[in-house]
C-alpha cells in the first residue's frame, strides 16, 4: 500500500540555520506518528510542507505516492485529501457552528451548495451526528462560532476536519493552548480518529503525551534526530532519548 | 433548548453581495434605453484608447491643463485641511469641554458646518463663478470649502470618540485645557488624520478634474472639449496621463501609509496606535508651505481678487408661485432613485466581480485597470459618453455615478481584503477548496460589516454627487439645479439648493444611524 506521506530529502532554507534540513519521513496507512522537539526545532515547517502550505526548495513530497500538482483541479483534489487542525483554529468567526462544519467540504461541493450553505443550514443530520460524536450539545448548531467557548471551538474545529474526510490528518500543536484534561480528551480523539484508512502526524512540545501514538520522530534545528516506534510501556523506554533531544534547547 | 435550525438569515459574506441585485432590474429596462445611434462613435472612442495623440501641441496643452488641474487639487486640499483642522477642534465636544465646561459651542458650530457640506464643490464651483467671475481662485475655494466643513466633521468626530480617560488625569492633576487636550488626544488622532489627509488629497484631484469638465480650467476642460469634438486620440492623450497622475499618487499616498503606520480608510483590523517618523512627518508638512506658495504663483491665484465682485445679472422679483409648482415629488424622487441605483451598483459589483474574476495575476490586473478607470473619468464625461447609446435619464445618470463610485469602493475592497486576516481563508484553500469560494468564505465574512458601513458612507456622498451628472437630463433635482444655475434664476436656485441641502443632511444622518447599527451588531 502506497504511504500516507513520504518526505524525501526535503529542505527549507531559513535566516541563521534551515528550517528543515534533509528531512525524510514517511507515514504508513493507520500509523499515528508524534513529531516532538524543542520550540524551533521545525515542527511547524514540517506540518506546513506535509499540508503543501511551504513548497521546500529542495527534495520531493509525495502524497499518497502522487507528488503535489502545481495548481488546478487535480491539486485541490489532493489538497482535499489532507486536513489540518490549525492551533490558531482558524475558523470563520462570523458564522455559525454548522456554517463552519460544513465548509470542511467545500472542496466536494460546488458553487451553488457553497453559496445556498451561507443561507440556509444543511446537512443538519450529518452535522448533529457529528456534534454528538465530538460531546458538543447540537443546539450549538446555529451559534455563531465567536459565541463558543475556547474548548468548544477547539472541537468545531476538529469536527471540519472530519467533516472534510480526509486520508492523512495533520496536527499543529493543538494542544498547546489548553488545559490538561482538555488535552486530554481532544488527543484521544484525534488517536481514534487516525486509524486505518488514515493517518495522523501531530506536533507536539509535551513527550508526556505520548501515550497512544505508534511512533515518535524528534527534530532539532531542522533534522530529524530521533524516530522510533514507540513501545506499549510508552515513552518511559526512551527518557534517555527525551532528554537527550531537548538538551540545551532553550525552552 | 436551542433549534438549530432557527430563522436563518444570510451570512455576513453574502450581504456585500446583495446590493448587486440591482443589476437584474437594470438588465431587464436597459435594452429599452439604447438607441443604437452612437456604437460606430463608441467604437472610435474605444480605438482611440491604443492610439492617443503624439502630437507635441497637443500633449503641451494636455500638459499644461493636467499642471493647473494638479496644482488647483493641492492647493484647494491643503486649504481645506487648514480650515477642516482648525474648525474640527471648534466643532469637537471634548475640547469645549476640557476648556470651558460646556459643550454647546461645539454643537452650534457643528450645526453650521451642515451647510457647506451639504453643497457639492461643483455647486460651489458656479455659484462662485456667478459671484467673482473665472479665475483659477474659484476652483480652489470650490473644493477648499465642502472638504473643509467634511474634514471637520471627521476631526471633531474622531476627537470625541478618543477615550478621555488619560485627559481627565491629567486635568486634575492641574494642567491647562489646551496642552493637556494636545498631549492627550494629538498622539492617536494623528495617523488617522494623515490617512483621512492623503485619501481627501486623491479626491481633490478627482473633483479638481470635475470642475474643469465644468468650465473652470485644467484639464477637464480639455478632456470635455476633445470629447464634444469627436477628438478620441486626443482625449485619450488627456486620459492616459491624468491615469498615471493618479495611479502615482495613489501609489505615493499608500506608500506614506505604510511607511507612517496608519491605518487604511476602513478594514476588520483594529487601527494601529501611534504614527511613525515624527521628524519625517514635520518635514513633509513645512515642505508644503513653499510648495502651496509656489504652487499658487504659477497658477496666477490671488486671493485679492475673490473680494472685486462682479455684478449679478438682474435679479427680477421672486416668483415663488412658480417655484412651487416645480414638480418636486418627482424630482426629489428621481434624485432618490438615482443615488440608490448607483450606490447599489458600485457597492454590489465590487465584491461580485472580485469574486467572478478567474484568479489569475493578468485578470487581477485588468479589473485593477478597469476601476482605476473608473475613479479617473469624471462621471459628467462617462455620462456624455453613454449619451452616444443611451438616451438619457435616470438609469444613464446613476450608470456614469456607479462606475466612477466601483472604482473607488473596489480598490478600497481591495486594499482591505489584502490587510484582512488570511488564516480561516488559507485553511480553507488547504482542504481543497478553490481560491475565490476561500475569498468568500475567509475575507468576505469579516469585510462585510465595515464594508458596508463604508458603503453606507459611500451612498451618502453619491446622494450629494448626483448634481454632477444633472447634465445628461432629467436626473431629478442636479439637472433642475444646473438649470436655474445657466439661466440664474435665483428663486428657484435658493429654493433648489436648500432641497438638495436638506435631503443630503437627511441621508447623512439616515447613513451614520446605519454605519452605527453595522458596527454595534460586530
Amino acid at each position: 500500500m502506497l504511504p500516507a506521506l513520504l518526505l524525501d530529502r526535503v529542505t527549507v532554507p531559513g535566516r541563521d540555520h534551515p528550517r528543515l534540513d534533509q528531512v525524510s519521513l514517511q507515514l504508513a496507512v493507520g500509523e499515528r506518528v508524534a513529531l516532538i522537539g524543542p520550540s524551533g526545532a521545525g515542527k511547524s515547517s514540517l506540518i506546513a510542507v506535509a499540508n503543501g502550505l511551504l513548497s521546500p526548495t529542495a527534495g520531493q513530497v509525495l502524497w499518497q505516492g502522487q507528488p503535489p500538482a502545481r495548481h488546478g483541479r487535480l491539486r485541490r483534489r489532493q489538497q482535499g485529501r489532507i486536513g489540518t487542525l490549525w492551533q490558531d483554529l482558524r475558523l470563520v468567526e462570523e458564522l455559525t457552528v454548522q456554517q463552519n462544519l460544513n465548509a470542511g467540504r467545500l472542496a466536494e461541493w460546488g458553487w451553488p451548495r457553497a453559496l445556498l450553505n451561507l443561507l440556509l443550514p444543511l446537512e443538519t443530520g450529518a452535522c448533529r451526528e457529528l456534534m454528538q460524536r465530538l460531546d458538543l450539545d447540537p443546539a450549538l448548531l446555529s451559534q455563531p462560532v465567536a459565541a463558543l467557548s475556547g474548548g468548544q471551538r477547539q472541537r468545531v474545529a476538529l469536527g471540519r476536519l472530519l467533516r472534510q474526510q480526509p486520508q492523512l490528518l495533520l496536527a499543529d500543536e493543538p494542544l498547546a493552548s489548553l488545559d490538561p484534561r482538555l488535552a486530554a480528551e481532544l488527543l484521544a480523539l484525534l488517536l481514534r480518529q487516525g486509524e486505518a484508512p488514515r493517518a495522523l502526524l501531530l506536533s507536539l512540545h509535551r513527550p508526556d503525551l505520548l501515550q497512544g501514538f505508534d511512533r515518535v520522530v524528534g527534530l532539532r534545528q531542522g533534522r530529524v534526530t530521533l524516530d522510533r516506534p514507540l513501545p506499549a510501556a510508552g515513552a518511559a523506554a526512551l527518557t534517555a532519548e527525551l532528554q537527550q533531544l531537548y538538551a540545551g534547547a532553550a525552552r | 433548548m436551542m433549534a438549530s435550525v432557527g430563522a436563518a438569515r444570510p451570512a455576513p459574506a453574502l450581504w456585500p453581495l446583495l446590493p448587486a441585485l440591482v443589476l437584474v432590474p437594470l438588465l431587464v429596462l436597459l435594452p429599452a434605453l439604447v438607441h443604437g445611434g452612437g456604437w460606430e462613435l463608441v467604437g472610435r472612442f474605444a480605438l482611440g484608447a491604443l492610439r492617443p495623440s503624439v502630437d507635441p501641441v497637443v500633449l503641451r496643452s494636455v500638459l499644461e491643463g493636467l499642471a493647473v488641474t494638479a496644482g488647483t487639487a493641492l492647493l484647494g486640499w491643503a486649504a481645506s485641511l487648514l480650515l477642516g483642522l482648525t474648525l474640527g477642534i471648534a466643532s469637537a465636544r471634548v475640547v469645549w469641554q476640557t476648556c470651558l465646561g460646556a459643550e454647546w459651542p461645539a454643537l452650534l458650530i457643528r450645526r453650521l458646518l451642515a451647510i457647506p457640506r451639504s453643497i457639492h464643490e461643483l455647486l460651489w464651483g458656479l455659484l462662485l463663478l456667478q459671484l467673482v467671475g473665472l479665475q483659477p481662485a474659484v476652483a480652489v475655494l470650490a473644493i477648499a470649502l465642502p472638504f473643509g466643513a467634511l474634514v471637520a466633521r471627521v476631526v471633531s468626530d474622531q476627537l470625541d470618540s478618543l477615550p478621555r480617560q488619560n485627559l481627565e488625569a491629567l486635568h486634575a492633576a492641574g494642567s491647562p485645557g489646551p496642552s493637556a487636550l494636545l498631549t492627550c488626544l494629538g498622539p492617536p488622532l494623528l495617523p488617522r488624520l494623515l490617512s483621512y489627509g492623503g485619501y481627501r488629497l486623491e479626491c481633490a484631484l478627482r473633483s479638481a478634474t470635475l470642475l474643469g469638465v465644468f468650465g473652470l480650467g485644467g484639464l477637464g476642460t480639455e478632456l470635455r472639449l476633445t470629447l464634444q469634438s469627436l477628438a478620441f486620440p486626443e482625449l485619450w492623450t488627456g486620459l492616459w496621463l491624468l491615469l498615471g497622475t493618479m495611479l502615482l499618487l495613489e501609489a505615493g499616498v499608500s506608500g506614506l501609509r505604510r511607511r507612517w503606520a496608519m491605518p487604511l480608510r476602513f478594514s476588520g483590523a483594529a487601527a494601529p496606535g501611534v504614527g511613525r517618523q515624527g521628524r519625517e512627518l514635520l518635514l513633509a508638512a513645512l515642505a508644503l508651505i513653499p510648495l502651496a506658495v509656489a504652487v499658487a504663483w504659477a497658477l496666477q491665484i490671488h486671493p485679492s481678487q475673490l473680494l472685486q465682485w462682479q455684478g449679478l445679472p438682474p435679479l427680477g422679483q421672486p416668483q415663488w408661485q412658480a417655484v412651487a409648482a416645480l414638480p418636486w415629488s418627482r424630482l426629489i424622487l428621481n434624485t432618490l432613485l438615482l443615488t440608490g441605483m448607483a450606490a447599489a451598483l458600485a457597492v454590489g459589483c465590487a465584491p461580485l466581480l472580485l469574486l467572478l474574476l478567474p484568479p489569475w495575476a493578468a485578470a487581477q490586473l485588468a479589473l485593477r485597470a478597469f476601476w482605476a478607470l473608473g475613479r479617473l473619468w469624471p462621471p459628467p464625461l462617462t455620462a456624455l459618453l453613454l449619451l452616444f447609446v443611451l438616451q438619457p435619464g435616470v438609469i444613464t445618470g446613476a450608470l456614469a455615478l456607479g462606475f466612477h463610485n466601483l472604482g473607488i469602493l473596489g480598490r478600497l475592497l481591495l486594499e482591505a481584503s489584502a490587510a484582512a486576516d488570511a488564516g480561516p481563508g488559507q485553511a480553507l484553500q488547504l482542504a481543497g477548496c478553490g481560491p475565490r469560494l476561500a475569498l468568500l468564505y475567509g475575507r468576505f465574512n469579516s469585510l462585510a460589516r465595515p464594508y458596508l458601513a463604508y458603503g453606507a458612507y459611500r451612498t451618502d456622498v453619491i446622494l450629494r454627487e448626483s448634481v454632477v451628472v444633472g447634465l445628461v437630463g432629467a436626473t431629478g433635482l442636479g439637472t433642475q439645479l444646473l438649470e436655474a444655475l445657466s439661466g440664474f434664476a435665483w428663486d428657484q436656485l435658493a429654493a433648489l439648493l436648500l432641497a438638495y441641502a436638506l435631503l443630503t443632511l437627511l441621508g447623512e444622518a439616515l447613513s451614520d444611524r446605519l454605519r452605527r447599527r453595522l458596527s454595534q451588531v460586530g
